[in-house]
């Protein structure tokens, strides 16, 4: 038996496919099969489909086939539906046929304790060289690619944040969500068993992609023993683009090795942690903040220092923004008494110039874009939290349109700019105007300061980590 | 003897737990600073080696059978003279036969007794998902109360060991404290460093506990060890 060493290369196949087989391709739906295929069709994916079934001969207007084998053309991926006493049978037949990539959609292997099938699975794959993406996933989804090869929601925002899920609903779930709060993705990848391609794979090729700006990962575990490539490869994948990972299963660990003090006291949790810090991942501990974040990183530029200020129009969110930026590190600029200067034109005579710079209630829109520009055109600023309150001389989607256009005309400062706005129903629509014209806009002022606070602390790691 | 036999000894014996003077006889193999001790089989070797070391001095019973030493009467401290090297070895004896009759006795370990410092606590284990991992925690309460502590994967720098110490919660005892001058970090970092070392080049060893270590303003000293094996 000849053994192919696999290389990374062909997890191009995974995200790019040239054309797809989906094994177990149904005409009926509520069936997986179905609406896997339905999603690959109707997301507009502009290669090759081949559904597989021995009983049709059509579906869904695409001539079907009994077997992989009977495709009269190359087939870059195959996606595995059936169940799981086949799937043995139809990958052998994928490897005849010289597909690159077998996505395994079908569950009840490791598991469930059937350990033996998952790596006979694997051995078949390595046997041609195959990669293997799963088993017990919900598929993947590359929006560049305009390919959605999942069961999730048809609908999935094209943008440049890639998530990675090693759970299945919770993946699917989130899959909806972030069309819901217009997160824009492009990737959506589900892990499953990690058979093959693991984690660190999927990051590897996601950090040279250049569709991908941030990676986001679902993380439920590592397998024992991978640990420390974890950390190293990791800790390259980190180097290139920003990763935030959320990991569950933050309880403590069992007496394993409580014969020594170290042993009762190292919690998983922790050395997760201590892993995640080593390699320059940034740590969320719920689903809102990963994507908080994400939407932070994905919009704005990394901060080129630590100097921020603060614009609002009202005390009170300013002081939980500048309690918030104290707690979570953000460095909140003295302002030069040339920039107080500056900042003092820009508003009523009673507001404040110190930071927070406080416009007060009586702000309309002229101030804030004057102030905003005062502070992109400073070199004192390296970056800027804007906050509203909604007020009834301010129309909170006006606001939205004239910072919009004030960030457009800057750009080229390089300057992260995040807001906060507070109020009810059109602050909320002017939110996800900002967000939309990538400004990452949040509901509260502190949501906004921990964002920025996010981007720092990746700051930081890559001046040190290259530094070394 | 080297590290390699020190274990390989104990585990022909069944012995899961180092014996304190191989455990730093291990550690000093590293570069871990570990007291001056050394093994008394009688009153009269005691007496020699208290004189050799010099004082105060602290006696410690050293058997495979007894974990926990304070508790049976199996350590005395401060130990100053000659006469009373004799003395505390007869009595950390007869407390053994009485407390925990049947143990083993290897002998009395006489130890150079290190001046009071910052204690804290140094460790390591192989994890089952991570490999070799090192903790650094304050000494005490902190760390049976708080679980102030603080964890690395190995491999790491002494960056990363340095990081380690400023990130626990009572970070500011280590800056100096109430007048205290500063303690001497780099000299942790290099304990830290010492025991990632350890647990990568020697897979028999499960956990290392040095605990306490004596910090000071210009080093650093390991006064107790514990080194546990795996056993197949």
């Amino acid at each position: 038996m000849v053994i192919k060493v696999n290389s990374q290369n062909n997890l191009e196949a995974l995200f790019k496919p040239k054309s797809i087989a989906v094994i177990g391709a149904s005409r009926h739906p509520g069936k997986i099969g179905y609406t896997l295929l339905k999603n690959i069709i109707e997301y507009g994916y502009k290669g090759k489909i081949y559904p597989i079934n021995p009983k049709a001969d059509e579906i869904m207007g695409l001539k079907a086939y009994k077997s992989i084998l009977d495709v009269p053309d190359e087939v870059d991926m195959a996606i595995i539906v059936v169940p799981e006493q086949l799937v043995l049978k139809v990958a052998e037949e994928c490897g005849k046929k010289g597909v690159k990539v077998l996505v395994v959609i079908t569950s009840g292997f490791s598991e469930v304790g059937n350990v033996e099938a998952e790596r006979k699975l694997v051995e078949i794959a390595r046997k041609y060289g195959m990669r293997v993406l799963g088993p017990n996933i919900f598929g993947i989804a590359y929006t560049p690619a305009k390919l959605n090869a999942t069961f999730g929601p048809n609908e999935v925002l094209e943008g440049p944040i890639a998530f990675i899920s090693q759970s299945g609903a919770l993946g699917i779930a989130l899959m909806g969500w972030t069309v819901m709060e217009e997160i824009g993705v492009s990737a959506i990848v589900s892990m499953g068993n990690m058979a093959d391609i693991d984690v660190v794979d999927v990051s590897k090729y996601l950090s040279e992609d250049p569709n991908t700006k941030v990676i986001t990962i679902y993380l439920e575990g590592l397998k024992p023993g991978s640990g420390r490539r974890f950390v190293e490869e990791m800790k390259k994948v980190t180097l290139k683009k920003p990763v935030i990972v959320i990991k569950a299963g933050r309880s403590k660990r069992g007496a394993m090795a409580a014969a020594s003090h170290t042993g009762s006291l190292a919690g998983s949790d922790q050395l997760y942690s201590a892993a995640f810090k080593q390699a320059g991942i940034i740590r969320a501990l719920t689903t809102e903040e990963m994507f908080d974040w994400a939407r932070a990183f994905a919009a704005q530029p990394i901060p080129k220092g630590e100097n921020t200020i603060i614009i609002t129009n009202g005390g009170g969110v300013g002081v939980l923004a500048t309690d918030a930026a104290e707690e979570h590190g953000v460095k909140l600029l003295e302002p030069s008494p040339e920039l107080k200067e500056k900042l003092r034109k820009t508003m009523p005579w009673f507001g404040s110039p110190k930071n927070p710079v406080d416009l007060t209630g009586q702000a309309v829109t002229e101030n804030y874009v004057e102030a905003l520009k005062v502070a992109y055109e400073s070199e004192e600023v390296d970056n800027i939290i804007l906050l509203y309150c909604r007020t009834a001389i301010l129309d909170p989607i006006e606001l939205a349109r004239a910072i919009i256009k004030v960030h457009n005309m800057y750009r080229n400062k390089c300057k992260p700019l995040v807001a906060g706005f507070v109020g009810g129903k059109d602050t909320f629509e002017a939110i996800r105007l900002l967000n939309r014209e990538g400004v990452p806009a949040y509901p509260s002022a502190e949501r906004a300061v921990i964002s920025l606070a996010k981007m720092l602390e990746y700051m930081r790691y890559l001046k040190k980590a290259k530094k070394q | 003897m080297n590290v390699k036999t020190i274990i390989e000894n104990a585990i022909k014996e069944g012995r899961r737990k180092l014996l304190e003077h191989e455990a730093f006889e291990v550690i000093r193999a590293y570069g871990i600073p570990a007291p001056e001790t050394g093994l008394a089989k009688t009153p009269e070797e005691a007496a020699e080696l208290a004189d050799k070391i010099g004082y105060p001095v602290v006696l410690k019973i050293v058997s495979p059978d007894i974990s926990h030493k304070s508790d049976v009467g199996g350590v005395i401290l401060n130990v100053n003279s000659k006469e009373e090297a004799v003395e505390a070895f007869n009595k950390i004896q007869e407390n053994v036969k009485t407390k925990a009759p049947g143990a083993r006795i290897v002998g009395i370990l006489v130890q150079k007794m290190a001046p009071k410092g910052l204690e804290v606590i140094i460790g390591g284990l192989r994890d089952n998902i991570f490999g070799p991992v090192v903790m650094f925690g304050i000494g005490g309460i902190f760390v049976e109360v708080l679980r102030d502590v603080s964890f690395r994967i190995a491999p790491l720098s002494e960056e990363d060991a340095i990081e380690m110490m400023k990130e626990i919660k009572a970070s500011k005892l280590l800056e100096g404290y109430r007048g205290q001058p500063p303690v001497d970090k780099k000299s942790l970092a290099k304990i830290i460093l010492g025991v990632a070392r350890l647990l990568e080049a020697n897979p028999e060893i499960e956990s290392i506990d040095l605990n306490p270590v004596m910090a000071y303003p210009d080093k650093a000293i390991v006064v107790d060890a514990r080194v546990i094996l795996r056993l197949k």
